[in-house]
């Protein structure tokens, strides 16, 4: 073993992915650093979500490698804990039995009563202590998605992967549950590492320090932005005057041409 | 296996996603609940008297049936011992014969409930390990496909002749006939778990006796409880058939012996009690269903 310590961080290095021949990712390479909130931004089949699945170690690369903490990513590890855009919990437990079933996976040495009472907690910083005892088909999709919050809380996982989490919300819930997620981020001991996929160009400026955008078909990275608005401490008071401000919106507006020209490109090729 | 859909979609997707969704023009209420004549929609309750007829319906073929038997007891000159008794004979008959239909209903289901349950217990076991892994899918599955289908009655004889009590062959029967059905099923929905309960047990990191238990199981259950009626139904065939081959008391047992001395009275009764039963089993077996798949709204 080598005497230096890796920076602590994700590495991607070359990353390529095919289905079935065709390419769904090509020669993705991104180094980020612990802590950071990284959004990945694409369009539909830009392979944002394939990318996501194989740092979480449910997929594995045809090329390339990917390293956490300078460990080579094999498989799944509480270490990466991922939130899916949906079936987040099973619909046969109850919503405090799955958030459970996570506190035992970061503290297995614990009794039943403690694993409860712990998710207990995380549902009441989720603000779902109302439905502690209630069965996941009883909830709404905002409801649903703020447990699939607190069971990747329970995890306790130093990176977590959010994949569309807040896609199927309408929008009021969605920018609550945005500014959820920045509080609890805001409030953890250590700050974990956060890569969210989304197609919603506001929503990866609003949240992210850092937005990598993905060009589809097959899936590359077309530009990697640094964010200055998520360090705008009282955004959360003021939304809509960032999305009135004129470097949000030139922001916002090459961030779409960037996207609209791979889109026309491709129809182009076509 | 997600990324079809990925891979598939369209290069226009981009440019349609900023397209506003078509406003729906919002229907005003047609008129007042009240205004609306009974009867008409869904929400206004129906008038007493289309209401009773419709809590009547399920009787109808019942009661169609049971005229016909009176009149068919009544008119036609069937002779002094009716092979179709009529219903008050039948009636009578299963009045004095239900201590010895009680009686048979234990003896019966002293081999239906061990056979039943060994079936349910390995045919869910076996059906998970092998539903879970592949490669026992492989190994498994070409066997079922030809020991399945293979018609149980045609190991009764032979299960007589081997084992030492006519109990413990008749037990063996029933399980067998069960077991398959169960296996296939549960199997068959093991093997297709949705794959993002798989992905999420994944990154939970759930295995083994964890993973089969709390979450294939839970997830296969609809297929677990289709094979479970399945296998009920098969296990009342099989006890009936075995009886008839040897037992001492049953109710397949107690419709054969009184066939044997043409008392058709008894024979038609024990006929209805032991659909009766087999209708209580199957109904305990659906309430059983729909209490564990509460979450499947």
């Amino acid at each position: 073993m080598t005497a230096h310590r890796p920076a602590p961080g994700l590495v991607l290095e070359g990353v390529e992915f095919a289905y079935e021949r065709t390419p769904v990712l090509e020669n993705i390479s991104l180094s980020i650093p612990a802590g950071q909130f990284v959004t990945l931004l694409g369009s539909s089949g830009c392979g944002k979500s394939t990318l996501l699945r194989l740092i979480a170690g449910l997929q594995t690369p045809d090329r390339g490698r990917l390293l956490w903490n300078g460990a080579a990513i094999t498989g799944t590890s509480l270490e990466r804990g991922l939130v899916f855009q949906d079936y987040a919990l099973f619909p046969w437990l109850s919503v405090v039995d799955n958030i459970a079933i996570a506190v035992g996976k970061a503290h297995p040495k614990t009794r039943k009563a403690e694993r409860r009472e712990a998710a207990r907690h995380y549902l009441r910083q989720v603000g779902l202590e109302s439905a502690i005892g209630k069965y996941p088909f009883e909830l709404s999709g905002g409801m649903r998605q703020r447990g699939a919050i607190a069971r990747a809380l329970a995890l306790e996982s130093p990176l977590l992967l959010m994949d569309e989490p807040f896609g199927a919300l309408d929008p009021v819930n969605r920018a609550r549950l945005q500014d959820l997620l920045l509080e609890l981020r805001e409030a953890a001991p250590v700050r974990p590492t956060i890569v969210f996929v989304t197609h919603d160009i506001d929503e990866a400026l609003y949240l992210s320090e850092r937005c990598v955008i993905l060009g589809a078909a097959p899936g590359r990275v077309l530009a990697d932005l640094g964010v200055s608005f998520a360090r705008h401490a009282n955004r959360r008071a003021d939304r809509q005057s960032l999305y009135n401000d004129a470097a949000f919106q030139s922001l916002r507006e090459s961030v779409a041409e960037t996207l609209a020209a791979d889109t026309l490109k491709r129809l182009i090729a076509a | 296996m997600t990324t079809i859909a990925e891979t598939l979609a369209l290069p226009s997707a981009a440019l349609a996603a900023s397209v506003p969704p078509e406003s729906v023009p919002r229907r005003a209420p047609e008129s007042s609940p009240a205004a609306v004549p009974s009867g008409q929609t869904a929400k206004s309750p129906l008038p007493a008297s289309s209401r009773i007829l419709r809590k009547l319906e399920p009787f109808v073929l019942w009661l169609i049936l049971l005229a016909l038997w009176f009149a068919v007891a009544h008119w036609l000159p069937l002779g002094e011992n009716p092979l179709i008794p009529s219903p008050q004979a039948t009636a009578l008959a299963l009045w004095q014969s239900l201590p010895e239909l009680w009686k048979g209903t234990l003896a019966s289901l002293g081999i239906l409930v061990p056979g039943f349950a060994l079936a349910v217990t390995l045919g869910v076991a076996s059906g998970l390990v092998v539903g879970i892994s592949p490669r026992l899918q492989r190994i498994f599955f070409p066997f079922a496909r030809v020991a399945g289908p293979v018609p149980p009655t045609v190991y009764v004889p032979y299960a007589i002749a081997i084992l030492p009590t006519f109990q413990l062959s008749a037990i063996f029967v029933v399980w067998i006939g069960a077991f398959w059905p169960i296996f296939q099923n549960t199997a068959a929905g093991a093997a297709a778990l949705d794959a993002r309960y798989r992905d999420n047990a994944s990154i939970l990191r759930m295995r083994g006796l964890e993973y089969a238990f709390r979450v294939v199981l839970p997830a296969s259950l609809s297929h677990v409880f289709s094979g479970m009626g399945v296998g009920l139904a098969f296990a009342f065939i099989l006890l009936t058939v075995a009886e008839t081959f040897g037992a001492s008391a049953g109710l397949g047992r107690f419709v054969q012996y009184y066939a044997d001395f043409a008392d058709y009275p008894r024979m038609v009764a024990g006929i209805l009690y032991t659909g009766f039963v087999t209708w209580f089993a199957m109904t305990l077996l659906d309430k059983l269903k729909h209490r564990m798949l509460f979450w499947q709204r």
